[in-house]
């Protein structure tokens, strides 16, 4: 079961472009549909941290691949949420409990990939404080709802994709 | 439970020290884990907007014959007319090529027009961006100016194999001179992309304006590209000028103002990629830009 993470990031990718095709609709009004955070909740409840760490990672790398962000911020701040995920695995013992990792981990990666961006622009060009920071509010509040919108279906393909290939069910008490 | 806790800690050590090669390691090193995860990902978005095209060409290709033959008819007077024009456009050339000679004036950059299709559109505060369809393979090079008609959309930052990434003329990181219609002096001002424009139409911001200009009886003038710097052309239409009286500071000797983009630019489904033949600075900076 190494190539587990592998397999998951071919069966999480469909998700991800749909979601930069999303972003081609939003993007006269200036967002962009982060999935992300959501993506690594399911495998982190299920796959060993040693599969986690490089889905995660992987997740990270391909939203930044198009994009200029610095390299490396989303990739490891997914890696360090998929590790506290696999070593608090009672937190997402039951749907209720998913549901909020999976708001909880997308707003926390959206807001890593939008500050450092920010960080990044401030040294060439000092963006318009008011209405960046309503920007960044109104898009961390999208991922937000994102996360608690695509996290069920997402989860769906992601659980199906690790049955078949052999993943062992989460323990209910883990 | 506590295995668990104690492999996260483990984990956790790994991951900063990781983090501190990975800072630590030549750019090279990144660009090339930044290239192959956009070349991953370079085939889903050709299938996704070649199936737009598709999609496209079959519901062209689904109205009947009358409106075939009616369009047909309009493109037939638009050819007519594009025919006279083209003519006078000939005396035209034939007179600038005999100034050209008498005033030995050097011939600018050549350019090579390469047509490429919108892959994507993204968008955020920081950045302002489409994915065209060509990419190192066609020959397209990062820093080469990209249009549309006489317009301009951008300028190429990053170039993959099959894909190009575009920094559209709204975004942060664009910079470019211009020269403003109704100016008599020609006074040269700076446009660069305005950060920050949520749930608005994106502008770019233009400043060094000289506080005598006045756009006069203009409704809305243009701003030109000026050719200098070699990246883009002269002569280009960047937008049209929106002068704001709140984002000059008082007592300043120049005044600020908004362009807003001569085109919808997230509604371009074609666009042309001027790859000059000589490589110019510009070019050879973009080389060396990290966060492209």
């Amino acid at each position: 079961m190494g190539w587990a993470w592998l397999i998951m990031l071919l069966a999480t990718y469909p998700w991800l472009l749909g979601a930069d095709l999303a972003s081609d609709v939003l993007a006269r009004g200036g967002f962009v549909v982060f999935i992300s955070g959501v993506c690594i909740v399911a495998p982190c409840r299920r796959l060993r941290p040693i599969q986690a760490i490089p889905f995660a990672a992987c997740v990270g790398f391909l939203f930044e691949a198009r994009r200029p962000i610095p390299d490396g911020v989303l990739a490891f701040t997914l890696v360090a949420i998929s590790i506290f995920l696999t070593a608090n695995k009672p937190l997402l013992r039951n749907a209720p409990g998913l549901l909020r990792g999976a708001i909880i981990s997308n707003t926390l990666a959206c807001t890593a990939w939008a500050a450092a961006t920010a960080l990044a622009l401030s040294t060439t060009e000092a963006p318009s404080s008011n209405s960046t920071l309503t920007h960044f509010a109104l898009q961390v509040a999208l991922a937000a709802l994102i996360g608690a919108a695509l996290y069920i279906p997402i989860s769906l393909v992601q659980n199906y994709a690790m049955d078949r290939i052999g993943v062992p069910p989460a323990a209910d008490t883990p | 439970m506590d295995q668990n806790r104690r492999g996260a800690r483990a984990s956790y050590v790994a991951l900063t020290i990781f983090l501190a090669v990975w800072i630590f390691m030549p750019s090279t090193v990144r660009r090339f884990n930044r290239e192959a995860f956009t070349e991953f990902q370079a085939p889903g978005l050709h299938l996704v907007s070649k199936s737009r095209d598709l999609a496209r060409f079959w519901e062209l290709k689904s109205r009947s014959s009358e409106e075939m033959a009616l369009a047909g008819r309009d493109l037939a007077r638009v050819n007519a007319a594009l025919e006279l024009k083209l003519a006078s456009l000939d005396d035209v050339r034939r007179e600038n090529t005999r100034l050209r000679e008498i005033t030995r004036y050097t011939v600018p950059a050549d350019y090579m027009s390469v047509v490429a299709r919108v892959a994507t559109r993204d968008s955020s505060s920081w950045w302002n961006r489409i994915v065209i369809r060509k990419g190192r393979n066609d020959g397209i090079r990062p820093g080469a100016p990209v249009i549309f008609g006489n317009s301009v959309v951008g300028r190429v930052t990053a170039v993959h194999l099959t894909t190009s990434e575009v920094d559209l003329v709204t975004s942060p990181g664009f910079r470019c001179t211009a020269f403003l219609e109704g100016d008599d002096q020609n006074s040269i001002v700076l446009i660069n992309g305005l950060a920050g424009n949520s749930l608005r139409t994106p502008q770019a911001r233009i400043s060094v304006i000289p506080n005598d200009y006045s756009t006069g009886t203009l409704q809305s003038p243009k701003a030109f590209t000026t050719g200098m710097g070699g990246v883009f052309p002269s002569r280009l239409v960047l937008g049209t000028v929106d002068l704001d009286s709140k984002a000059t500071k008082p007592g300043s000797s120049f005044k600020e103002g908004r362009l807003n983009p001569s085109r919808e630019l997230y509604n371009l489904q074609e666009v042309s990629v001027l790859v000059p033949l000589h490589q110019n600075p510009g070019e050879a900076l973009l080389q060396g830009d990290q966060f492209q």
